[in-house]
């Protein structure tokens, strides 16, 4: 039996962040769950520490990235063999991280991406299904020569033993791009898995979009 | 000496003097006080040899006199300390993130 733990970003997620412990537990109750919270001003540290997960807390807010690097770290050092990340907002199914991390487990990939754009149902917004992500795919395959389905997905799982080949810099929103790069460029086995995804709000921006731009430009720049 | 070349001068006097100023009031460091009192001391040779300059943009094949040649190099330079700046802010940013996540994890 592998050791899988479920690394949760979360900011300001007091509205979400109990039902989703809550379906991943009642998804698999042998998961490990690690949710760092990242400087939340609501009572989301709060609401996961009474819950009696594991919480780690940021003194100051960082990022999703930084979040996930935190929580991934954390969760190699209490002997994870499997990370998966996944989002507070509560638009993925905890049912599916099973699909996820099976072919990790059945040795098959090192790393695997849940795609949201695979047939699986979605509620996306037209603007970022038809523009935003689109746009975001053909920088990514121009950047980083990369062509996935998925350019931006924040569910993913991998075997923590190569989790120093896709050590990502970007604290912010970059580092999606980043570990697909790094999965790449260390000719990591890398699978997508088609999931759902379920909309509560927009999401990332384009303004957003344009930031992780911005922050991907400035990392080719600084030593590491 | 024209008009506009004693204003300059009388400015860049003002600027070395508050350099003087910080490094008395140990505001700037050693490195800091060496870079803006050459920084300030080329910008009055260039303002008092603008003929020179001008002869030597000339020289060079642009049509620019040299007062406005100093200042496209200066816009560039700015350009070029902004990026500095911005990369130095990176690298902060990235030391504080260490630093949050090793708080984060040993709590």
């Amino acid at each position: 039996m592998k050791s899988i733990f479920i690394v949760i970003p979360a900011y300001n997620e007091e509205k979400n962040i109990a039902a989703v412990i809550q379906d991943i537990k009642k998804a698999d109750n042998t998961y490990h769950i690690v949710v760092v919270d990242d400087f939340s001003k609501d009572k989301t540290y709060d609401i996961v520490k009474n819950a009696g997960i594991d919480v780690l807390r940021h003194i100051v807010n960082r990022g999703q990235g930084a979040a996930l690097k935190t929580g991934s770290e954390y969760a190699i050092m209490k002997g994870a063999e499997i990370i998966v990340h996944f989002d507070a907002d509560n638009q993925f199914l905890a049912s599916e991280i099973a699909s996820v991390i099976e072919p990790i487990i059945s040795d098959q990939a090192d790393i695997v991406f849940g795609s949201r754009f695979m047939g699986k149902p979605s509620n996306m917004p037209v603007l970022k299904k038809n523009i935003v992500m689109p746009l975001a795919q053909i920088f990514q395959h121009f950047i980083f020569g990369i062509k996935m389905t998925d350019p931006q997905s924040g569910f993913r799982a991998f075997n923590a033993a190569i989790f120093n080949k896709i050590n990502w810099h970007s604290d912010r929103m970059a580092h999606c791009s980043e570990i697909l790069h790094f999965s790449f460029k260390n000719k990591l086995r890398v699978k997508e898995v088609a999931c759902t995804v379920v909309y509560h709000d927009f999401g990332q921006k384009f303004s957003g979009g344009l930031k992780i731009i911005k922050d991907s430009f400035l990392n080719i720049f600084i030593k590491h | 000496m024209q008009i506009q070349q004693i204003i300059a001068i009388v400015i860049i006097f003002f600027f070395i003097a508050r350099v003087f100023n910080q490094k008395r009031h140990d505001d700037i460091n050693i490195n800091e006080f060496r870079f803006w009192l050459v920084f300030w001391l080329a910008s009055g040779v260039a303002i008092l040899f603008l003929p020179v300059i001008d002869a030597f943009v000339f020289d060079l094949g642009f049509s620019a006199s040299g007062i406005e040649f100093l200042l496209y190099l200066s816009v560039a330079i700015l350009f070029y300390f902004i990026f500095r700046l911005r990369l130095r802010m990176a690298r902060l940013e990235k030391d504080l993130t260490e630093i949050v996540k090793n708080i984060a994890i040993k709590r």
